[in-house]
């Protein structure tokens, strides 16, 4: 497929490790943190970090919205699969992740109506299916997620659509990357800026990175070489003393974002003035929730939600691997008490998230020849 | 076309359990080809390399013309790609 087979040129790959090499200096040890889910999924799906020099490290980050979510969200969730005559529609990572008392797979199991879907058009239709019954959307994404959302929020109001209702858990990016900046335990060099947020938000917002921080960022495709070119990229910023925002990703991410998008998701929503991450604590405006306008469709409006704060299980380390503080191997029960099929944390439910990552591509330890 | 023939169209796709990760949750986009087009309600049907049909939001980049590419987040199209951007399964490349 054309911008598919280019970008996955062993050749082209090889070529750009050997110039990566020439970039860094022996003896300095670089982190670089991957902001998203889907790059390290790329990275360990194709092997990219087998291809950097040993003192170069990729620190995987919190962009996989699903590991993000804290278990009391998820608790509300479930207490509202279980109203009467709830129809709870969410996406199919979301059913896995465990709450205090299971995951929504497990209220499913207990009889609560829960059903999968691909999109948020998806489960309006399931309530236009269902006029007598109410129909609840758990929206969850960052940026890039967040105006499908909108749309269809929209479109329900439109339409006149009355039994369907969304409980929001969108995120956006920026905070939590300020959080992690300001993090005392975690040293960084550069960032792999986040692809499809970025074709949403742009990358002017990323400026603060480099202008606040002195660190640079590049915003990066997925496909093996956006990776790799993006690592060089970095590198090479690093080794000519410059800090700047550069955009790999031109094909798909204007500088200034989708104005559209950015346009009706501040119609839609309004940021929370602090929301809860896992592993991150709360983080000022970082969260969105449905504005006035949009009130009616609000699901926490419409049904009383516990809203209790639940500490993570003390044996899981989600935190310190969505800080990129520990590695997912490093986790006391990685690949042990918390596997894909029996997860204990949301990093491992995710196929987006870092501990799901490792364990399906067999990286348990970190055992690399060295290049 | 008539506006209610997209809405019919089911979502058939099975992205995001394939093992490539989860579209809709992850920040990952395919792209798709947009087959019909209704601007009135700004949807599209469009279909993947494999030529499974997805109806999809346009709002985000309309207009969108027939035979376009676009790539394609939880169901909403959120940026135009060049036309040479998709082949369907076996094509040449």
């Amino acid at each position: 497929m054309k911008y598919v087979d280019e970008f996955r040129d062993p050749e082209l790959g090889r070529a750009l490790s050997g110039e990566i090499l020439g970039l860094v200096e022996p003896g300095h040890h670089y982190k670089l943190m991957e902001v998203c889910g889907g790059h390290t999924h790329s990275i360990y799906k194709f092997g990219i970090d087998d291809l950097l020099p040993e003192n170069v490290e990729l620190v995987h980050g919190p962009g996989c919205p699903v590991c993000v979510i804290p278990m009391g969200r998820v608790d509300d969730g479930i207490a509202l699969a279980h109203q009467p005559g709830v129809i709870f529609t969410c996406f199919g990572d979301m059913l896995r992740i465990p709450g205090s008392n299971g995951s929504l797979l497990d209220a499913k199991a207990e009889g609560a109506d829960i059903r999968m879907v691909y999109s948020p058009l998806d489960a309006l239709r399931i309530a236009k299916e269902n006029p007598d019954r109410d129909v609840v959307f758990f929206a969850i994404g960052f940026e890039t997620t967040a105006p499908s959302t909108a749309l269809t929020l929209k479109r329900a109001k439109a339409e006149g659509v009355t039994n369907f209702f969304c409980m929001c858990n969108h995120v956006t990016i920026v905070p939590p990357l300020r959080a992690l900046l300001d993090s005392p335990d975690l040293r960084l060099d550069g960032f792999i800026g986040p692809g499809h947020v970025s074709t949403v938000v742009g990358a002017r917002p990323f400026e603060f990175i480099p202008a606040d921080y002195g660190k640079p960022i590049v915003v990066a495709g997925f496909e093996p070489l956006d990776v790799l070119q993006a690592v060089h990229q970095i590198l090479k910023q690093l080794a000519e003393g410059r800090c700047e925002v550069e955009n790999q990703y031109t094909r798909v991410v204007p500088y200034e974002g989708n104005l559209r998008a950015l346009e009706v998701m501040s119609e839609v929503f309004e940021l929370r003035p602090h929301f809860e991450w896992r592993g991150l604590g709360f983080i000022s405006h970082s969260g969105l929730k449905l504005s006035d306008a949009y009130a009616e469709l609000d699901a926490e409006l419409r049904w009383d939600v516990p809203g209790i704060r639940v500490a993570d299980p003390k044996a899981c380390q989600c935190g310190e691997v969505l800080k990129g503080v520990i590695k997912p191997f490093e986790c006391k029960v990685f690949g042990t008490a918390c596997t894909p099929e029996r997860p204990i944390g949301t990093c491992m439910v995710s196929s987006e998230g870092a501990c799901a990552a490792y364990y399906n591509y067999g990286r348990f330890a970190r055992e690399r020849e060295v290049v | 076309m008539h506006a209610d023939s997209l809405s019919a169209v089911q979502c058939e796709t099975t992205h995001g359990v394939e093992g490539e990760g989860c579209i809709t949750c992850g920040d990952v986009a395919v792209p798709l080809r947009v087959l019909k087009v209704d601007q009135d309600r700004g949807l599209a049907l469009c279909e993947d390399e494999r030529g499974r049909h997805e109806t999809v939001e346009i709002a985000l980049i309309a207009p969108v013309e027939q035979g376009q590419s676009v790539l394609v987040h939880a169901g909403t199209a959120i940026a135009g790609l060049p036309a040479e951007a998709f082949a369907p399964e076996g094509a040449q490349r």
